[in-house]
């Protein structure tokens, strides 16, 4: 810096602090970059050098009350190929034809089909088995692309099809349980970060690590026995094949919890047979057993009939003198066989269904106090099962600026009022447990992101007296018993049941406007019910419920019993020392 | 007079001196060496610990599969469709056509086990063990 006899070098000095400048901006810069903004530049190398990916939780199961299984998880793979790689015939051929017959697919077919696409990846085969798939995986194919994936399984096949619902793809809950209670089932997914090199691709080789580790679904029991179940959808499918019904329901019930045991409905889709790449009637997933209304028709007496006794206006034994028709303004009421009857008890009014003996009933009770039993039985409103679909279902009372006498009386036998299956049976269920209103419920418990969540019966109301309920369960009884021949009757067992024929009905999603539905309900044994049965056919032509629905109940009531545990009286029980 | 001139160093001081310069330029070399081996050692050693991570996560992945798919075998097994089709098909048996009610002094059989994973868990009521102190640090590290 110093020249000869030690004179400073003006141009070394500048040339020194430009340098001094320089490491000063470039340090200064490093400390900017390296202090200041540490938090920031890390990130972006992260990012750049890490991907993520989601990890799916495994799928929580449905079990039926016993715990079997309905509907499990297990690992599959996906099947996907890249289009471009399949450009070069060779390669193509190559991989199809060891691809395809891994995948059930023609190699040529398959070949065809991914250079048809525009562009991507293309999936070949959704939810492979996890043995082929982890085959497949150690391949090296040109083009194949395997990917991890979860899919659901079916130990009891298409058991409860309707009721268990399904999931798509995505492995979200669409239908039935699996939608209703897709949180619970579906769990919470995880992510892991992994090394990637310049494009995205996972470095085999690399570091990685789980963020957040994924929550298993929690599994559902239902209240479901698949024995029953499985009775119920058997004899279901039976009775369409055997008496050309177009539907129908069959509801098995606990009366005194709620408790749902079985529940068939038709028509309906099996979950082997299902193919959501196809169109499908989406009508087909309802459970109509939650979903569909329809007029009950005669089973509606054994209400009507409890409202005057409850109001202690009428005993069992009170006389209506029958003179075939009830007159309300221009129009007439007959009976449904147009009889004449002449003097009638009430228990004999519902042994023979006379509509005019109805009539004669809900004119003793009033309006105000009939629609105010209507609503205390539940009807008119949603059960609140928690399933998803159900409506209120359809009552018109006097307030209603369209309702009239005749409402009232043609009520007073089961016609204008609209209910589901499942209020039906929940209202009449009513008198074989001392007068309660029960809630029904399907799920017995669940595991959430909580914790486990147990549900226990659920007492709406009191909706008649117990007394009450008492009386209308014996002449429910002298309904089956009473009449001889009854097709309802079972040996060893007392029942109470009621039938109920409903005509001009409109079914088959409006296809048939003037249908005709069957019911039968009943429950047993009378003195310490144990289960309540709802049976309801559709028809396009005229057949009554005691000829349709009451036999099968004789079919499936035994087992059924028999199942609970529920010993026959009489003759047919052999004790052994 | 003869002129002064200094005597030359002895010869040894100079090669103990030039050996020194050597030994400590070897030593720094073999740091140099040591230290770079260790880090590709260290590299490699963690290349294929990873590298066996990820063969055991692949093993644990299909064990668990596997498992899985046992437990929905079991369930199919015993499926009431499948029982009620090996009744009829190998069995030979038919619907009853009459039924008879027998009371017997004995105990009901036992019920069917289950997977234990559709059991409902029981709490012991014991909190889980807290992790270790230094296990907890290395979680503040990055990539651990």
């Amino acid at each position: 810096m110093f020249g000869q006899r030690g004179r400073m070098n003006v141009r070394l000095f500048i040339l020194g602090g430009l340098f001094l400048l320089a490491g000063a901006i470039v340090t200064g810069r490093v400390a900017y970059v390296q202090i200041a903004r540490t938090d920031y530049y890390q990130s972006e190398a992260t990012n750049e050098h890490f991907g993520q990916q989601e990890i799916r939780a495994p799928r929580g199961a449905i079990l039926d009350r016993n715990g079997y299984p309905l509907a499990t998880t297990v690992d599959a793979y996906d099947v996907w190929i890249n289009r471009e790689d399949w450009q070069d015939d060779d390669a193509g051929r190559k991989a199809a034809g060891f691809i395809g017959p891994i995948i059930g697919r023609d190699p040529d077919e398959l070949v065809t089909t991914v250079r048809q696409q525009e562009d991507g990846l293309y999936l070949a085969f959704g939810g492979l088995d996890f043995e082929k798939g982890a085959g497949l995986h150690d391949a090296d194919a040109p083009g194949l692309r395997v990917v991890l994936t979860t899919k659901r399984s079916y130990p009891e096949g298409d058991l409860a099809s309707t009721l268990l619902g399904f999931v798509g793809r995505d492995h979200v809950g669409l239908t039935g349980i699996e939608r209703d209670f897709d949180r619970e089932l579906g769990g919470v997914p995880g992510t892991i970060y992994f090394e990637r090199d310049s494009i995205g691709n996972r470095l085999q080789l690399g570091s990685e690590r789980v963020g957040q580790k994924p929550k298993p679904g929690g599994d559902i029991r239902l209240t479901i026995d698949r024995y029953i179940q499985r009775l119920v959808e058997g004899e279901l499918e039976t009775q369409l094949a055997q008496t050309g019904a177009l539907g129908g329901t069959i509801i098995v019930m606990d009366p005194k919890t709620g408790a749902v045991l079985g529940m068939a409905s038709q028509p309906g889709f099996k979950l082997s047979q299902l193919d959501l790449n196809k169109p499908v009637d989406q009508a087909l997933f309802r459970n109509r057993a939650v979903t569909d209304v329809y007029e009950p028709g005669s089973v509606f007496k054994t209400l009507t009939a409890s409202m005057a006794l409850d109001l202690g206006l009428l005993t069992p034994e009170s006389t209506y003198v029958d003179e075939g028709a009830e007159y309300i303004g221009p129009s007439t009421i007959r009976n449904w066989d147009y009889s004449t009857n002449g003097p009638v008890t009430v228990t004999q009014i519902l042994q023979r269904s006379l509509n005019t003996g109805a009539v004669w009933m809900s004119r003793q009770v009033g309006a105000e106090n009939f629609y105010g039993y209507v609503r205390r039985f539940g009807l008119g409103q949603a059960t609140g099962v928690g399933m998803d679909g159900e409506p209120d279902g359809l009552v018109r009372d006097e307030n209603d600026p369209s309702w009239s006498e005749v409402d009232l009386a043609t009520n007073a036998f089961g016609q204008g009022i609209a209910a589901t299956p499942l209020q039906v049976t929940t209202a009449i269920a009513s008198f074989a447990n001392g007068g309660k209103l029960m809630r029904p419920y399907i799920v017995e418990s669940m595991d959430t992101p909580e914790g486990r969540r147990e549900f226990s019966p659920v007492v709406v109301r009191q909706a008649v007296s117990e007394q009450t309920a008492a009386s209308v369960a014996d002449m429910m009884n002298q309904v089956v018993e009473g009449i001889p021949g009854h097709l309802a009757a079972i040996k060893g067992y007392h029942v109470a049941g009621k039938t109920g024929t409903t005509t001009e009905a409109t079914l088959a999603d409006g296809a048939v406007k003037n249908g005709n539905v069957a019911s039968f309900i009943g429950f047993a044994p009378t003195d310490d019910p144990k289960m309540i049965v709802l049976i309801k056919l559709d028809f396009k032509e005229d057949r009554l419920g005691g000829q349709v629905a009451a036999p099968v109940f004789t079919h499936i009531a035994p087992s059924i019993l028999a199942y609970l545990g529920v010993q026959p009286e009489g003759p047919q029980l052999v004790t052994t020392p | 007079m003869a002129a002064l001139h200094r005597p030359a160093l002895p010869a040894p001081r100079a090669l103990l001196r030039q050996r020194q310069s050597w030994l400590v330029a070897a030593a720094a070399v073999a740091v140099i060496v040591g230290a770079a081996a260790f880090q590709v050692n260290q590299f490699s050693t963690a290349t294929s610990t990873s590298y066996d991570i990820n063969e055991l996560n692949r093993i644990r992945a299909a064990r668990q599969a596997e498992n899985h798919e046992l437990e929905a075998q079991v369930a199919s097994l015993s499926s009431l469709a499948r029982v009620d089709l090996d009744a009829r098909l190998r069995l030979g048996l038919v619907p009853a056509e009459r039924k008879l009610y027998i009371q017997v002094n004995q105990p009901s059989p036992r019920k069917q086990t289950l997977p234990t994973r559709f059991l409902p868990t029981e709490s012991s009521g014991e909190l889980p063990p807290q992790e270790p102190l230094w296990k907890r640090l290395l979680h503040v590290l990055p990539f651990f």
